[in-house]
């Protein structure tokens, strides 16, 4: 074997090996049990064997790919691009006007603007049937609130409607409703049953925010009768400091109104 | 999209070479970063030129031609810049011997690497080609235009300065 090796190696140093030969001269030089005196050829073998396994690193095919896709779409979707821009332009506009003929025939047609205090009637019975109050527990508080906050629609307060409000306010489980009535209430506090209620309910509320939003309504519309209550309050060891400060305060102001 | 298929088909006929094509600049260049740079370069040129691709009997072959002569061309522009950068040429390259190189003798691999890149330039590329990417003769003939027995007589001209060069840096290694 070993002389062998030391023909090819010979035949190799003239450059006449073949493929299959050389092959086998860095087997020969690959495997540990090499001969003391031709030890010095292995490193020449073992080299070359280990640059062939050499490969350039895992990102940079990505790169690569990345490089050569710009310069494949660059010219073309230029020229495409510009053709589904105007087509989609167009196309908008189409649609845009479409739909705004549509829009407009059909409520030319079918509704007209007769029925739009139909509608305004339509959405009060709505509200009532949402914030009735044997509904409360059938019905989620965010529809109550969407019902609440569609009072701010209707132009004239009837009694029917501050009343339910009122209600809403005093005896709705959700602090969230309540405090959406007590803003929706503060609309319509030109009506004396309104304030009267709005005083009322604070005395009842044991909820900060609420207690806090009344204070607010009430000194926003300047209702003097609001002070007693406001002391009150103010004095009460059991509610939160921030509630009496702002009562005191809110009393300070309407008393210095004068 | 007749466009995107000619992505692919490049794709086909070119990443198979990638391999090898990083292992002729990583030769030339002794850099894996560099190498990478120059065949990125190599195949954006390919792509650039695909029309002309057809015409070409070993996209292959003239990959490697491309390969070898960018990365001629990088070495020469380096080797210009360290010139004009240091005048004192000598004093440099003495100052970069000793630390740099006993390092690389460390590893029998960076010293074959070193003694590999020392050899005259046709040396070193039929040297490549043949040992370490194992190409037939006709292979060879095809990427250098060289004739059969000329690339022979290079390739033992090779090999011996090779082993010799070895073997002195070897015993100056080990007397030292």
């Amino acid at each position: 074997m070993a002389l062998d090796i030391k023909k090819l190696l010979e035949k190799y140093y003239d450059g006449d090996t073949s493929l299959e030969e050389e092959r086998t001269l860095k087997q020969f030089f690959q495997n540990g049990d090499v001969p003391a005196h031709l030890q010095s050829h292995a490193a020449q073998f073992g080299y070359f064997a280990n640059a062939r396994k050499e490969q350039p690193s895992l990102t940079f095919n990505h790169e690569l790919a990345l490089m050569l896709d710009p310069p494949k779409k660059g010219p073309v979707q230029q020229f495409g691009g510009w053709l589904i821009r105007i087509a989609a332009g167009l196309t908008l506009l189409v649609v845009g006007f479409g739909a705004g003929w549509m829009f407009q025939s059909k409520q030319e047609g079918s509704e007209g603007l007769m029925a739009l205090s139909g509608k305004e009637n339509a959405e009060v019975t709505e509200m009532k049937k949402v914030l009735a109050f044997e509904q409360m527990n059938s019905t989620s508080a965010s529809e109550r609130i969407h019902a609440v906050n569609q009072s701010y629609d209707i132009s004239e307060a009837d009694r029917d409607i501050t009343q339910l409000l009122i209600n809403t306010l005093n005896f709705d489980p959700n602090v969230n409703v309540r405090l959406a009535a007590c803003q929706a209430l503060t609309h319509f506090a030109g009506e004396t049953e309104v304030k009267e209620a709005l005083i009322q309910s604070l005395a009842i509320q044991t909820d900060p925010n609420i207690q806090i939003s009344l204070i607010e309504s009430l000194v926003a519309i300047r209702e003097k009768r609001a002070v007693e209550q406001f002391e009150q309050l103010a004095r009460n060891q059991e509610v939160l400091d921030v509630v009496r400060l702002k009562a005191t305060e809110g009393a300070n102001r309407l008393n210095a109104d004068v | 999209m007749p466009l995107n298929m000619d992505l692919q088909a490049f794709n086909q006929r070119i990443l198979p070479v990638q391999g090898r094509l990083f292992r002729l600049a990583q030769m030339f260049l002794r850099n894996r970063e560099e190498a990478e740079d120059a065949i990125q370069d190599v195949f954006l040129r390919l792509w650039t030129n695909r029309q002309q691709l057809e015409s070409y009997q070993s996209v292959e072959a003239l990959a490697v031609q491309m390969t070898k002569n960018l990365c001629l061309d990088r070495l020469k522009s380096h080797d210009k810049q360290k010139t004009t950068r240091d005048a004192d040429m000598v004093a440099m390259q003495a100052a970069d011997a000793s630390p740099y190189r006993q390092a690389e003798n460390n590893d029998s691999a960076g010293l074959m690497h070193r003694l590999i890149s020392e050899l005259p330039e046709q040396q070193r590329l039929v040297l490549h080609l043949r040992d370490v990417e194992e190409y037939t003769l006709e292979e060879i003939e095809e990427v250098t235009g060289l004739s059969n027995t000329n690339i022979r007589t290079i390739l033992s001209r090779a090999r011996q300065k090779l082993r010799e060069n070895y073997l002195k840096a070897e015993n100056y290694g080990t007397g030292y």
